[in-house]
């Protein structure tokens, strides 16, 4: 029998599925260091870390809204505009706690810690996501393309 | 595949049965299997619980933008002319298109930082469509059309939702 969606997700450890260490910065570290950071690996937040310990994360939906308050220092440190104390989630539990916490707390990244604590990189919605499509490729990424997937644009979403 | 006219064995994704000529394109289909449910293929998009889509209009400012997504807490803004769709501008161009280049919010129409054009589903194409291409080109957000009508747009959260909710159950 098929293993089912549900196995896979109850068997699978976070820390096995957040392959990308997450970028990890300190609270000294400018808003320019992390936005280029950002933006060169693809990813949608940065761990805040002083020493080992997680203190803070600094996510793309957090720079929409600094900048929505107005202009923004490149020069400023993100340790003033982190969101601080942030929800983490053990490296060593199953995925599927990890997708109740996320759906049911409405987060879209979960930083990871090992037992003592110390920052063991960083889980994403997205990165979910694309776990479930590669361990189902015939229901997901074996479709035949459609001609207005085809025709549009790649990038900006 | 088999050929579902004559029973001939054919190479998969062939477009005509070697036997008997029958026109086999489309057919090789992936079926509903019972792995990730076969919901994933068999739903619509439009029945998902999508996001009321934030909209403006080209001419909109990257500052009305960024207004618009603090305030209803989404992180894209669904850009449209004359009920049409024609860009998306997300968190991901506020990086790159606005913080990093340095750009005057007031001063910015949309139409300047936007991704024209942007990768849609139809109302009907099935969940595992919009995980496909999510997955695939990198995206967080799809906008979802029922023709010329804009519904609204399927985030990557609403996948994960209704992945716990239904497929999981």
């Amino acid at each position: 029998m098929p293993e089912t969606i549900v196995d896979i997700l109850r068997r699978a450890k976070v820390g096995d599925i957040a392959l990308d260490t997450a970028p990890t910065v300190h609270p000294d570290a400018t808003l320019e260091q992390v936005c280029r950071l950002l933006e060169g690996r693809e990813r949608s937040a940065v761990v805040v870390c002083d020493g080992e310990q997680v203190c803070g994360i600094f996510t793309q939906r957090d720079l929409l809204y600094r900048a929505a308050e107005g202009a923004l220092d490149p020069k400023g440190a993100i340790g003033e505009l982190m969101t601080r104390s942030p929800r983490t989630f053990q490296a060593g539990r199953p995925l599927s706690e990890a997708l109740d916490v996320m759906v049911e707390g409405g987060f879209r990244q979960l930083p990871l810690v090992d037992g003592e604590g110390r920052a063991r990189g960083l889980l994403t919605t997205w990165d979910v996501l694309a776990f479930i499509a590669r361990r189902f490729p015939e229901e997901t990424l074996n479709l035949p393309p459609r001609l207005h997937q085809v025709l549009s644009t790649p990038e900006g979403a | 595949m088999r050929c579902p006219y004559c029973g001939h064995d054919n190479i998969q994704g062939i477009e005509l049965c070697e036997q008997c000529g029958a026109d086999l394109a489309g057919l090789d289909i992936p079926e509903a299997g019972d792995g990730l449910g076969g919901r994933l293929l068999t739903d619509r998009v439009a029945d998902l619980d999508l996001s009321p889509a934030p909209l403006l209009g080209p001419d909109g400012t990257v500052a009305d933008a960024l207004d618009l997504m603090a305030n209803q807490r989404h992180g894209c803004v669904l850009v449209v002319e004359d009920g049409v769709l024609c860009g998306i501008f997300t968190e991901r161009d506020v990086l790159s298109r606005v913080v990093l280049a340095g750009c005057d919010a007031t001063a910015t129409p949309l139409s300047a930082v936007m991704t024209p054009t942007p990768v849609r589903l139809e109302a009907d194409d099935p969940p595992a469509f919009a995980i496909h291409s999510m997955v695939s080109r990198g995206l967080r957000h799809l906008p979802v059309v029922a023709g010329a009508e804009l519904l609204g747009f399927v985030s990557v959260r609403n996948l994960l939702r209704y992945i716990r909710r239904d497929v999981i159950g």
